[in-house]
Formats: structure tokens, sequence, C-alpha cells
């Protein structure tokens, strides 16, 4: 047996007439891990799902080969290639959510894999699902392999996704960004799981990011894909020492680095633009026939902070801390259980609804994900005017039109793109917009929610710089919500970190970043994939 | 000289064309809206299907243009109104026969007492009035249909290619051989077929009758085309009557929750759990007693089928609106967690303003589809309701009426069975003709089935 284990010649993909893999070659040796990096759209899935054949029906291969071990893949049939699948290859997909089967206990479906490909029965079959979940690090496998999905963490979920996949004893490991959707903290324990059954096993492995902290992290190899095409292949070592292609290097410069940066303070007044006073925001768990209220879940227990005029707090945690709620809870998107929200001294739970609502212009928002913020049915300049119509500012509709014009060219947009439909635009683009929309209204503070989780790493510099750039010149505070502690980093004066609900740790970004007191700042800190070349 | 006379369900099938037209022309003016609709311009099925429901909307709208003839001399009575489709079927409409007569049959389906001319009385099949009234020799039938069907079909194709070389676009004409608009090419040879098939109907209407005649001797063809209307006008008004109620209570429960929604859901729960037939025929007959009380007011045969049918829209309408309500709602209740309707919060927009520019817009598709779905279902509601007479009024052609009538001669030996087949065969025609456009429609209108065929597909491969 050579040690070759998956070689991919000359494949070309397309969708319609559009190429999206062009004469791609790759080659995987046994025991080793190739991870493909690159931005979104430049093809990465694709591949992966070519070497399975489970491409989708509108992407036809068009030339090339794939061949595993001694197998060439393309000349299989169907109910060939069904043996392959699982026996021979095992994949692993981003989101756990959506691949495990929410009817099924995670017992069946490990079971399912167990009896389609080492034909296992009975107690035999059972003795092996409850190994494997213990394999992957699961407590008590006896009992969790009779649960449902829906009782697993995030995290756990992952886990057994790479029980399934293991299950069959694969040769070859395709792992699509198995660790995207999951904090950091867990993040970490789930490539430390991923690289150490590697090794154990010898199997090859195919792992694709866009992170290129967690290739550092996985990868022996590292080919680098843009726009369907290879354009740098490297051992790791090598690549991260000295990247070759121009490409390769925008992204290294586009990585936001958790290092200690110089920052000019902002001025400190005597009355802060907003301070917040023991915020709390509890959802009631309603149970029984009259939905009487049980119990609360604390997604927010009692928050303080300041926030000076011109200001960037970054506030960081996990999904689940409870941030996003803080956000909406500020804006008073959401109602408030208990504290208060002081804005120019004016606390915002006592303010009459339209009074509220003519505060509304002076706090503003930017979400994550840039194409679900806008309608989708409106132009870009009815989005843009939308609130100033709602405030009634801007004047007349020549000025307000005029006005659009004059915020598209800030933002680093043209002046004729008023005229056009968001889906016309990119998810960069797509957040100048939604950038354009709050300031279109003057605003003196935005709450800024994961504003570049949804973008790559190239678009991502581009907005923060954007977001800086505005700031300087406008003098607006931000409240910048990130689980991106780079991005703090890079863009932050002061930092919160939030867990369960709570701040544990506050202070000027270089003393919370680079001195963390508190033992969860200094977990999440550690937990951070590093490129430590 | 003919004055015109407007029906109410004249008035509502024209306001209905407009608000088409209206909508066809905002659409084409907004690309999120228009672009669905290439998708579906773009799938020959849908195309064929959209050419058959334009040649129905064709005669309802002809059928809707009602006028009242000049009292002949010497009659008392007042005529009844005509519409213009009545005036271009007059052959077929005036060609009564005394009953039953199979299709293309020359003699009646009964045996009638004969005088002859010696002064003796036969029991035998007499001669039809009409159909094939111009043949001496009952042996020359064959002939004369096929020659006569051939020169209707013949000027029905010259017509055909005349109109297609009027209306359509050179490189979709069907006979060019480089063709890269299969949809178009299928539109044009189904209009095409329509026109050879109304060319033979026409060529051999005026002398035969070609689905026969029913007990009363009335051209069945006749009534199938004037039951046309009846099903359209149901098929559309009803959903007209359910959009208001649907789309408002709908996106506001949604929307607001709270006590606005208890009191919606509460309001379609109830309507829901009370069983449809029964409603309809409460009012059916509610409003028979009040026509009945003022008789004065409702003197025409016609006026009083009218309002009939109107009343059997509303009453449909009243009773099938809470499904769309629940899918709207729902729709509704996932949008208000949207991104772009909470920027619309933070900037300050009112609630009202916030349903209108944000949640009607993006709800709309549900109502495209569900309109379009509906309306086969409902054309078959009217046939089942008048069968069951609860329907539309027994005066009026309808497709319900014609079944109904023809149910009772099934058992005779042989049958009279092409009533019911006639009505048969066209409902099926334009039901079937509704389900694939509707189902192109839901294919380009979802946007689950949107993101499964990419976009970035270029058109015509």
């Amino acid at each position: 047996m050579s040690d070759r284990l998956l070689q991919i010649d000359q494949l070309s993909v397309h969708i319609g007439d559009q190429p999206v893999i062009e004469n791609l070659s790759l080659k995987l040796k046994r025991g080793e891990t190739l991870v493909l990096a690159g931005e979104s759209g430049s093809g990465k899935s694709l591949t992966a799902l070519s070497i399975a054949r489970l491409l989708p029906a509108a992407a036809q291969v068009r030339a090339g080969q794939i061949t595993l071990g001694d197998t060439a893949l393309f000349p299989l049939t169907e109910r060939e290639m069904t043996k392959v699948r699982g026996a021979r290859i095992g994949y692993i997909f981003q989101e756990p959510q959506l691949a495990l089967n929410p009817v099924m206990t995670v017992g069946d479906q490990i079971g399912e894999v167990l009896a389609c490909h080492l034909k296992l029965r009975g107690k035999a079959r059972q003795q092996r699902v409850i190994g494997a979940l213990a394999a992957v690090g699961i407590p008590d496998p006896e009992r969790r392999a009779g649960e449902y999905p829906h009782q697993f963490s995030g995290g756990m979920k992952q886990r057994v996704m790479i029980a399934i996949a293991l299950a069959g004893e694969p040769e070859l490991l395709i792992a699509d960004e198995p660790t995207t959707a999951l904090d950091v903290t867990v993040q970490a324990q789930v490539l430390a799981l991923l690289k150490a059954e590697q090794q154990r096993r010898g199997m090859g492995m195919l792992f694709i990011t866009h992170d290129l902290g967690v290739a550092w992290q996985v990868a022996d190899h590292l080919a680098v894909m843009q726009a369907g095409r290879v354009v740098e292949n490297a051992p790791r070592d090598r690549f991260y020492a000295a990247p070759e292609h121009p490409y390769s290097r925008t992204l290294f410069a586009a990585l936001p680095k958790l290092e200690p940066q110089a920052h000019t303070a902002p001025v400190v007044h005597d009355q802060p633009l907003l301070e917040v006073r023991n915020l709390a925001i509890h959802f009631p768990i309603r149970r029984g026939l009259l939905k009487r209220t049980v119990a609360s879940v604390k997604a927010v227990n009692g928050v303080s902070f300041t926030l000076q005029a011109g200001e960037t707090l970054a506030v960081v945690g996990e999904s689940g801390s409870g941030k996003t709620t803080m956000g909406r809870g500020i804006l008073r998107l959401l109602d408030l259980t208990d504290g208060q929200v002081l804005h120019r001294g004016d606390d915002l739970r006592q303010l009459s609804s339209e009074a509220l609502r003519i505060r509304r212009r002076e706090l503003q928002m930017i979400f994550q994900d840039p194409f679900a913020a806008m309608n989708p049915r409106m132009l870009v300049n009815e989005i843009l005017q939308e609130g100033m119509l709602a405030q009634g500012i801007g004047g007349s509709a020549a000025q307000r039109d005029a006005r659009v014009r004059e915020l598209l060219v800030q933002v680093g947009l043209k002046a004729e793109h008023a005229l056009r439909y968001p889906h016309e635009f990119s998810g960069g683009q797509r957040q100048r917009l939604c950038i354009a929309r709050a300031l279109a209204v003057e605003p003196r503070m935005v709450v800024c929610d994961e504003p570049t989780s949804a973008l790559d790493v190239s678009v991502q510099a581009q907005i923060l710089e954007l977001l800086e750039e505005l700031q300087q010149r406008l003098g607006i505070a931000y409240l910048f919500i990130t689980h991106n502690l780079g991005v703090v980093a890079r863009i932050a004066h002061r930092v919160a970190v939030m867990h369960q609900g709570v701040i544990v740790e506050q202070g000027p970004v270089n003393d919370v970043l680079f001195a963390p007191r508190h033992p969860y700042t200094q977990a999440l800190l550690a937990a951070v994939p590093r490129i430590e070349a | 000289m003919p004055i015109p006379l407007l029906l109410l369900s004249d008035l509502a099938a024209w306001l209905l064309f407009g608000v088409a037209l209206a909508y066809a022309f905002t659409a084409s003016r907004r690309e999120h809206l228009r672009a669905p609709w290439r998708r579906v311009r773009q799938q020959p099925v849908a195309m064929v299907a959209a050419v058959i429901l334009l040649a129905h909307v064709g005669i309802t709208l002809l059928d809707s243009l009602h006028f009242a003839p000049q009292a002949a001399n010497g009659t008392e009575a007042e005529p009844e109104p005509l519409s213009v489709l009545d005036f271009v079927l007059t052959p077929l409409r005036t060609g009564v026969e005394t009953s039953y007569s199979a299709p293309f049959a020359l003699l009646g389906f009964d045996r009638e007492s004969v005088l002859q001319a010696d002064g003796r009385v036969v029991r035998e099949y007499p001669r039809l009035r009409y159909g094939g009234a111009h043949l001496r020799d009952p042996a020359q039938r064959g002939a004369d249909i096929l020659q006569r069907g051939a020169l209707g079909a013949a000027a029905g194709a010259l017509a055909g290619l005349l109109l297609l070389r009027l209306l359509w676009p050179a490189q979709c004409r069907p006979w060019r051989r480089r063709n890269d608009d299969p949809a178009g090419r299928a539109a044009a040879l189904t209009l095409l077929v329509l026109c050879v098939l109304a060319g033979l109907g026409g060529a051999l209407a005026t002398r035969y009758h070609v689905f026969g005649t029913d007990k009363v001797g009335m051209d069945v063809l006749y009534q199938s085309i004037k039951s046309v209307r009846t099903g359209l006008l149901i098929g559309t008004l009803t959903t007209l009557v359910t959009l208001p109620f649907a789309l408002v209570l709908g996106v506001a429960a949604g929307y607001y929750r709270g006590l606005v929604d208890d009191l919606v859901q509460y309001l379609y729960t109830t309507l829901a759990s009370i069983p449809g037939v029964l409603l309809v025929a409460a009012s059916a007959l509610l409003l028979d007693g009040l026509m009945t009380r003022h008789e004065d007011a409702f003197s025409s045969l016609i006026v009083r089928a009218d309002l009939r049918l109107l009343a059997l829209c509303v009453i449909l309408g009243i009773t099938s609106w809470t499904g769309l309500c629940r899918l709207l709602r729902a729709e509704a209740l996932k949008l208000r967690e949207s991104d772009f309707v909470r920027a619309a919060e933070a900037l300050g927009v009112r609630g009202p303003r916030i349903l209108w520019r944000h949640l009607l817009p993006n709800v709309m598709h549900i109502v495209i589809i569900a309109t379009v779905l509906d309306f086969s279902g409902l054309v078959l509601a009217e046939a089942a309701l008048t069968y069951i007479n609860i329907g539309v009024d027994p005066g009026m052609e309808s497709w319900g009426n014609m079944i109904n009538a023809a149910r009772m001669e099934l058992a005779r030996q042989p049958a009279v069975w092409w009533s019911l087949s006639a009505a048969m065969l066209w409902m099926f025609v334009l039901v079937l003709a509704a389900n694939l456009f509707a189902d192109a429609v839901r294919e380009a209108f979802d946007p689950r089935t949107r993101e499964a065929t990419p976009s970035a597909r270029p058109a015509g491969t």
C-alpha cells in the first residue's frame, strides 16, 4: 500500500457556465492533515463535496479525477459510492445543529453508520456506540447515547458528529469548517480532539477553514484557494514563515492580531454619553396549561458600565453570555427587567414612547448579518431615507436624495448605487450600506453587534478601518459587541468581558487583554488559536 | 339601439382585471418583482398554461360586457340582457332543439310522435331543427363534417399565424429553426392550437351541436363556454374577498402579538371550526328569502343570478381566509424578529409603517402562491356546491349546474353522457392549466426553492 491516500488531478467544476473550481490538483498522504484555506466563495467546500461526490445538483464536474487509495472515485456507480462514504470517507459539517437528525437519538445515529458499514447488530453495536462516544470525550456515554441532539450543547453536538464520522473507521476524514460555529474555548477542545484522533488512527484529514489561526493548530500542509484555484501549496512551517503568493500575504496582513496597540484615549467628560446601572434582562420560562411563569432565564443579570462620547467599548464573551441581549436592551428594542440606562442623563426607561422614538435618532445599531439586515424589497435610496423620514429630518426630497449620495460616498460606495437593491451588493458592501443607514440620522452612539463576524478577513479589515475613520471624523461612540479578541485589540479603547450575564472584568484594552486578572478572561485568551511562527 | 348594462359581477370582473394590469405595470418596473415572473416566463409548461388561462380570461371579459337588446316587435316581455359573448355565439344560443340530442346527431335522442304527409302519426326519431338541418341526405354527414372541419381548421390556423406575426417578437416564432426561447415557442404553439380549435369549433358548431344538447334542447357547447365566466369569477373574486382579512389580520397578529394576536387567533379558530358547507347553505337560503320578499327589486332573472354568484363568492371568501391568515401570521412572526425590522424600530419608524413597508412586501410571495393555488380548488368547489343546490342560481350556466342536470340522465339506457363529459373536460383543462401555472409560480416565488437553484445561472441554459 502506498502512503498516498488522496489525489485530486486537474479537477474542474462548473455551475451552469460559470467555473467554480479550475484545474485543481491536490495530494494527501496517510496520517497527514491538509488544510484548505481561503475566503468564502473560493471553492473550498465544493472541492470537499466533489471528493464525497455530494455536489449540489447544479454543479457539474467537467474534467479531472479523484483517487482515494487505489480507487478512482468518479467511475464508481452510486451504489458503490455509498460504500465509500462513511466507511472510507468520514465527513464533518460546519453546523452540527443541521447535520444531526433531531428525531433520532444520538446513539441510533452512530449505530446507523455501524450497521451500514461494519454490519454490527445488537449488543456489539451498542458497545461500539458507547465506545465511540467515550472516545470523543462525552461524559457518561451510556446515558447520553439515548438522548436526542437538542439535549446536547453546540460543542457536544460537534463531538457527536465527529463520533459519527469516525464510527465507520474511515481512511480519510473531511472536516468542513468544523469549529466555525463554536466558541473559542470549545473550538480549542474540538481541534485538540480532532488532531489526537487523526494521529491515533493514522487517518488522512482534509480540513477546511477560513481561519489561519485554526489552520496553524492542525495543519501539516496548507493549500490556499482563491476563486476556484490553489494559489499556494506548502508545508505548514514554510507557509507561515514566508508566504509566497501575494494573496496569501494579503490574508496575513488582514488578520487582526492580538497585540497591544497604541490608542489615543478619548476625552473624559463629566457626564458620560451613556451610563448603564445594574441592567437586568430576564426572559420568563412559562410552563403548564395556564402558562404560569415558573422561572426565568437571566440573560443579563446586573451589568453596569459607562461609555464616553467618541469612545469604543468592546463587549466580549462567548455565545450565550448575554452580550447581544444587552446591546438590544440598551437600545430599548427589548423590555428591561431592572436597572437604568442613562443617555445624556435621561433614563431611557422613563421616557414616553414618543420621546423614546425621537431619542432613537442618537442611538443606532449595526447588525452581524448584513444579508438579513436590509429589506430585500427596498431600494438603497429608500433604505437610507427611512430613518430621515421617520425622524422628520433631512429636508425636502431633493435634499434627502443629496444626503443619500453623500452618505454612500462617505462609506466608500458610489453615489449611483442609490438606485440598486441590496442583493446586488457583496457582503462587505452591504455592511457599508448598513453603516450608512445608521449614519443617516446622525447618531451619537452606535451599537455594533458582531459587525464583521459574517465577513471574510480582508473585508473585515476594511470595515474596521471605516468604523475607526468615522469615529475620528464624527466623534461617534461605539458599543462593539464581538467574540473575536483580535478585533478587540485593534479597535477598542476599553473592554468589558461578559460571562453568563455579568461583566467579570472591564478596563482599558491593553490591561484586560495582556494582563487579565479574572480566570475566565485568562481561559478565553488562552483558547484563542495563535500562530507561533 | 342596445343599451349597455353593468351588472355587479361585470364591475367586479373588470375591476379585478384592472388590478391585475396595475400589478403587472408595477411589477415590470421593479426588479425584485420582475425577477420571479421572469423565471415563470422561462418555463414552457407555465407558458402553455398561461396562454390557456388568458384565453379563459378573454372569454370571461367578453361575457362581462352586458347590454339590453331592444324588444322585438310584438313581444310584451322585456328581453333578458345579453353579453357580447352571447352576441358572438348567437347561432349556438338560438339553435334550441326540443330535447336531448347526441353530439353531431341529426336525429333527436327520444322518439316523438311525428305527423306524416299522408296523415299517419308515427313514433320515430325526429330530425333536429338545427343540428345538420342543411343536409338533404343523412349519409353525407361524415363527408360534410370533414370538409367543414378542414376548412374551419385551416381558417383558424391562418388567423393564428397572422396573430403570431402581429403579437410575437420575431425571435420566438415557432417556425424559426434557431430558437433560443423554448417557452416563447411553446406559448406560440399553444396559441396556434387554440386558434385551430376555435376555427374548427366555429365551422362545426354553426351547423351541428358539437357537444350535443341538454334536456331543454340547449347547445351544450354554448353552456360550457358560458360556464367559463362563472368558474373564473368564483375562483378569483373569492380570493379577492379573502385577501383583506387574511393580509391585515394575519400580518398584524404576527407583528403586534399579545392581545391582537389572541383576538385574531380566536376569530379564525372559531370560524374554521364551523362546517363551511353549512354556512354556505344557510346564507344561500337567507339570500333566497330576501329576494322573494323584495321581488320587484330583482325583476330580471340575470340580476338575481348575478347577485347569487356574488353572494357565493363573498360567503366562500369569508369561510376560507383562515388558512392564508395562519400562514401570514407565521411568516410575520418570523419577519418581526429579522434584523431589518429591528433596524427600522431602532430608527424610530412607527408600527403601521413597518407593517406596510417591511412586512407586507415580504409576505406577498405567499399571497401570490396561495391565490394561484386556491383558484383551482375554488373552481371545483363551485361545481360541488352547485351540485348540492347551494351554489350558483340554477338558471345560471355553470359546470356545477351542468353536472347536476346530467346526474339523473346517466342512469338512462343509453346514457346521456355528453353534458357531464363536456363539463368535466372543460373543467379539467382549466384546472390543470391553473395547477401547472400555480406550480411554476410557487417554484419561482418560494425563497426555499430559489436557494436550491443557483441564481448565477444565466438565462436560457
